[in-house]
């Protein structure tokens, strides 16, 4: 049996009562536990939406969200609270790193929010750091660094509780190409030592290189859920094929 | 052309016999064109008819026989690679036929049907980012190029398929 850890279940969400938007449009899904997801769709397709109701950060007009055996449909504003912070690691488009603490010190962050002792937060946080490849800049502060080298440090901090799910939004948006690519890759080690990614991308490169699994939204709806897979055997020919004109 | 003046590049390099011809072809293209040895050979004679390669010496074991550019050829290559692609954009493939019929001859299913060529498309991207990323890793820059162009085709089939099916459902 797989391991479902995210369950939607007709979830909607609609904003300004009954008559108004309609950002998400009764979307059925299960996740596996160690996937990696990629969702795509348009500007105001709802991809945003479906990921700030996974978060908790949202709740369903009407619906069922169940992530990690919790069900958030019905959670407390407090329970909510302290999934996001135990429970959830996110990756935003701009980093959001908090600009007068060092990078270590924003990687402990969360670990200290939920309660883990200072120390051991310093010594989770700097193998996270050097993990990441990042371990040399511990003591410098998110304006020194490069948009690639933030953006590790927001992944390092994303990993540092241990979440269950980590959501990325967007991660690559603010960065250059190659910088871009170093992230990807990261989260696919990362995903690839079992850890579940969803990921919220208009890019359809970035999610067909990296996501095993390629759900697109379109005005709220969930119109295609596509299973990818990495064909080593794929054969060149097959894939791309110059003919033209052999005269 | 593009088999005329690859043989003829491949020739400028050094002399080659038929066979060598074909396998020095396909590596180029990182096994996107399996080239039949018999259009190879047919496309030695053309250009020897054409003044543009010439046998070199005598056929050696096994009969094979090397051919080398000539300078009527050193400067028709030149020439080809100088000028600028200008033909129309070929679009023959099957599916933009099947479109145009889909929308008369499937009674509302279009939308349906394109949406499965859609994962089509979307495993393609997956499998081209795969053998770009492979080529760059073997240092082949100019074949991750000609992956990269297969990417960026496949992708704009994609949006295509999206606008396809978005005009189909409005209609």
């Amino acid at each position: 049996m797989t391991d479902t850890i995210v369950e939607l279940t007709d979830v909607s969400r609609t904003y300004n009562g009954a008559s108004g938007t309609v950002a998400l449009d009764q979307v059925t899904l299960a996740i596996a536990r160690g996937e990696f997801t990629a969702v795509m769709g348009a500007s105001g397709s709802g991809k945003s939406t479906l990921l700030n109701v996974v978060a908790g950060l949202d709740r369903p007009t009407s619906g069922r969200i169940v992530v990690d055996g919790q069900d958030l449909s019905r959670a407390s504003e407090s329970d909510l609270a302290r999934y996001r912070r135990t429970r959830i690691g996110f990756v935003f488009q701009f980093f959001n790193l908090l600009p007068n603490l060092s990078v270590l010190d924003n990687v402990m962050v969360p670990a200290e929010l939920a309660g883990m002792a200072r120390a051991d937060a310093r010594t989770r946080g700097r193998q996270l750091l050097e993990e990441l490849g990042i371990a040399t800049v511990e003591r410098s502060y998110p304006t020194n660094l490069s948009g690639g080298q933030r953006q590790r440090v927001a992944i390092a901090r994303a990993l540092i509780n241990r979440p269950a799910l980590v959501l990325a939004d967007e991660p690559t948006g603010t960065l250059d190409s190659h910088a871009g690519e170093q992230v990807m890759e990261l989260l696919d080690e990362i995903n690839n030592r079992g850890q579940t990614i969803m990921l919220v991308t208009h890019d359809v490169n970035l999610a067909t290189s990296h996501g095993r699994r390629i759900l697109t939204l379109s005005d709220g709806a969930m119109v295609d859920d596509t299973a990818i897979e990495a064909r080593r055997g794929a054969k060149p020919a097959d894939l791309v094929r110059l003919r033209a004109g052999e005269a | 052309m593009s088999l005329r003046f690859g043989i003829l590049g491949l020739l400028a390099d050094e002399p080659l016999h038929g066979y060598e011809v074909k396998q020095r072809f396909e590596n180029m293209l990182g096994g996107t064109w399996d080239v039949n040895i018999g259009s190879v050979y047919q496309m030695l004679q053309r250009l020897e008819r054409d003044g543009l390669v010439e046998p070199l010496g005598e056929r050696g074991e096994r009969g094979k026989q090397p051919y080398k550019v000539t300078e009527a050829g050193t400067s028709a290559l030149a020439e080809w690679l100088e000028e600028q692609e200008s033909q129309p954009q070929l679009l023959r493939e099957d599916i933009y036929v099947k479109l145009l019929l889909l929308a008369r001859h499937t009674d509302g299913a279009a939308p349906r049907l394109l949406n499965r060529q859609r994962r089509v498309y979307l495993q393609r991207l997956r499998d081209l980012a795969d053998q770009e990323k492979a080529a760059r890793e073997q240092g082949r820059l100019e074949l991750a190029l000609l992956f990269k162009g297969g990417r960026l085709h496949a992708e704009a089939d994609l949006k295509w398929l999206d606008a396809a099916v978005d005009a189909l459902e409005d209609k």
